[in-house]
């Protein structure tokens, strides 16, 4: 079963899902850890371990907001063939996800998917209407 | 090939929402379905698909369903646009 897990500076994640729930009408089962800076680092780190552990059988997707961020830099250690992180995730890419998951793709075709349209969300607007009247 | 075409008149057009609703209703039908807007085409069921035409109030779309149940699909489509995406009174 393929899990995933959103962490964050702040409460990004958070928004991020309800967000999402808000836009597909329906409650979304995914897990959150909000990065707060007020807190001993050690804490997430130990969530995120506890978090591992406890879903050791199954594989994850990890979103994270920033590549080399405090979210994504406690997640190296744990990359391995069942768990992956993908960092600078947006609206477009959590939406991607939520609508391939359902698909039973193998766990690194997902992640591809993902990357893709995270990549694929990000336009500027006068380029693209540009390239369209071309 | 079932085809009709239809003016957007939400207010946000085919914004996240709308196409979210879109899309999960596209994807109850066995037909291939497609939305076509200037010269952009579409897969109907891909919600970020839709949201790439930018399409908004007052730009007509094409619907277009090919396969068994193509004239409920584009029959159905035309109806949640009718209805304004159920987001209006």
């Amino acid at each position: 079963m393929i899990k995933s897990l959103v962490i964050t500076h702040g409460k990004l994640g958070n928004e991020l899902i309800k967000v999402s729930e808000k836009i597909l009408e329906k409650k979304i089962d995914i897990d959150c850890m909000c990065f707060d800076w007020e807190e001993d680092g050690s804490v997430i780190i130990n969530k995120l371990e506890a978090y591992l552990n406890k879903n050791k059988k199954n594989q994850i997707i990890i979103f994270t907001d920033m590549f080399g961020g405090s979210p994504s830099n406690i997640c190296l250690k744990h990359i391995n063939s069942s768990t992956e992180v993908i960092t600078g995730i947006n609206l477009p890419g959590m939406l991607k996800y939520l609508t391939y998951k359902e698909k039973n793709l193998n766990f690194k075709e997902l992640v591809k998917i993902i990357k893709q349209g995270t990549i694929d969300g990000i336009n500027v607007l006068g380029e693209y209407l540009g390239e369209k009247k071309k | 090939m079932s085809k009709k075409e239809i003016e957007i008149t939400n207010k946000l057009g085919l914004h996240a929402r709308a196409a979210a609703k879109l899309s999960h209703l596209a994807n109850t039908f066995n037909s291939d379905v497609f939305l076509i807007y200037n010269e952009d085409k579409v897969n109907a069921k891909s919600l970020l698909g839709i949201l790439t035409l930018a399409a908004s109030i007052g730009n007509n779309i094409t619907i277009v369903a090919k396969g068994k149940d193509e004239k409920k699909a584009v029959e159905k489509i035309i109806e949640l646009f009718e209805n304004k995406f159920n987001e209006e009174n």
